[in-house]
């Protein structure tokens, strides 16, 4: 247990994790954060994606710029759904979205 | 016969996937990277309440294929069959009742819900707000990355290759399919299956096909995650709204998409706001929740709003594409009969979806 390095607490990842999952074949920065859910928990990636940016340049041979950074979604941090009901809508076609 | 499939997501990676079982020699050519499009951006809402016999059939076939599936590539697909209900305001209501007639005259199991009756299934769920539902209860919801990959998965195991981030080129030579170019180079196929979702219109133009999809924009949010305690995967036919939660807890809503004229996979800020009023005034208890992220992605759809899937003028030339927000619900059955007709030249069940 002293040799587990965690690199993501929302989704419980340790290094080897990680190196298990390139060496799968999930060996671009997208796959790989969509087969571990890396960067999509509670941190959004705030905690994770440099480690995980890390581990696949060392293990790939590529660049930091070569692997890229994922999307980075909106909001930047959590907003509560009370606040953003308050928001102005463009309101577009009304209020109502468009069917099925 | 060898097979090349444009798009890797869940209409393409399972066509291939039964056109590899029974034999055929398959290739998979992806633009950008598996999950990239529709079957890596949608909500997972697994239903079979439809109002055409031969949609709820596949949809049956493919909840099927769900279970059978993830033990055969040997991936858990976090499906859970915990029921999909459709609720309608006041406008909508008779709408749902007459479907669910239609559905019930099908053999679907599906029963009509009031709004209190609603309750039994969410106790949070605001039943002021909305007029009446309908209950499915072998719908569920799925998380749809471990089923492209586990598709992706049962494909290699069979030999066919899927290549990423690798945008092709049909050709065409006469009213016959030559084959796939990708870069300078001619790989050749005796057929080519057109799965590429929103972008599928411009293969079909690369083929020379009439192509009359259109194309929807859809926007979703994950919140914080909660204990699970919502079962069933909600979809509000009047306002748009669904909801669901995921395995990992998190509330994964959304507001039915619109029709753009072009392609944008940018979330956006009224979205946001739409879906937020919406869904603090059905699940009033949620209010206090934040959202984590929001992303959106775009779909199409076919004609009436029934997939297209077939062979169409040019010889080899295979339409497999207009799901719309169906796909999850549809693809592993429509691959299945997509392959039966690729191999055997004809297939009733789909009949009724041929382009031609």
């Amino acid at each position: 247990m002293k040799d587990r390095k965690v690199v993501c607490r929302c989704e419980d990842l340790t290094e080897e994790d990680i190196i298990h999952a390139i060496e799968m074949g999930y060996d671009n920065l997208e796959s790989l954060k969509r087969f571990t859910g890396a960067t999509t928990g509670p941190c959004q990636g705030k905690g994770c994606l440099m480690h995980i940016i890390r581990i696949l340049c060392q293990k790939t041979g590529k660049s930091p710029d070569e692997v890229g950074v994922t999307t980075q979604r909106q909001p930047v941090n959590p907003v509560p759904l009370y606040v953003l009901a308050k928001g102005e809508s463009e309101g577009e076609e009304g209020e109502e979205g468009g069917k099925e | 016969m060898r097979v090349a499939v444009i798009g890797g997501g869940i209409a393409g990676l399972s066509t291939a996937y039964f056109l590899a079982k029974m034999g055929a020699e398959v290739e998979v050519y992806e633009q950008k990277y598996l999950l990239y499009g529709a079957s890596g951006r949608n909500s997972g809402g697994l239903t079979a309440q439809f109002a055409d016999e031969d949609l709820i059939k596949l949809a049956l076939r493919s909840l099927e294929l769900y279970e059978s599936i993830q033990s055969e590539v040997g991936f858990n697909f976090l499906l859970r069959r915990d029921g999909y209900i459709k609720i309608a305001g006041e406008k909508d209501a008779a709408t749902l009742e007459e479907e669910v007639s239609y559905q019930r005259k099908k053999g679907l199991d599906v029963e009509i819900l009031q709004p209190n009756e609603v309750k039994e299934y969410f106790q949070d769920i605001n039943s002021n707000a909305f007029a009446l539902a309908s209950y499915y209860r072998d719908g569920g919801v799925v998380f749809p990355w471990p089923v492209i990959w586990g598709l992706a998965k049962g494909c290699r195991k069979l030999g066919t290759r899927i290549y990423d981030y690798s945008a092709v080129r049909v050709e065409v030579s006469g009213s016959e399919v030559l084959g796939v170019r990708v870069g300078d180079e001619l790989r050749k196929f005796d057929c080519i299956v057109n799965a590429a979702g929103a972008w599928s219109k411009q293969i079909s133009e690369q083929a020379g096909v009439e192509h009359e999809n259109k194309i929807v924009k859809e926007e979703i949010c994950v919140t914080e995650s909660l204990k699970p305690y919502i079962n069933p995967y909600i979809l509000d036919i009047s306002t748009g709204l669904h909801l669901s939660q995921s395995m990992r807890g998190e509330i994964v809503g959304g507001m039915v998409g619109r029709e753009v004229e072009k392609i944008n996979v940018k979330g956006s800020y009224d979205f946001l706001i739409r879906y937020a009023r919406r869904v603090t005034e059905l699940v009033p208890k949620l209010k206090g929740l934040s959202v984590l992220r929001q992303w959106a992605g775009v779909y199409d759809v076919g004609k009436d709003g029934k997939p297209v899937l077939g062979f169409t003028k040019v010889r080899g030339f295979v339409q497999a594409n207009g799901f719309g927000r169906n796909g999850m619900s549809l693809g592993l059955a429509a691959g299945e009969a997509l392959a039966k007709l690729i191999l055997k030249g004809k297939n009733r069940e789909i009949e009724k979806f041929s382009p031609t």
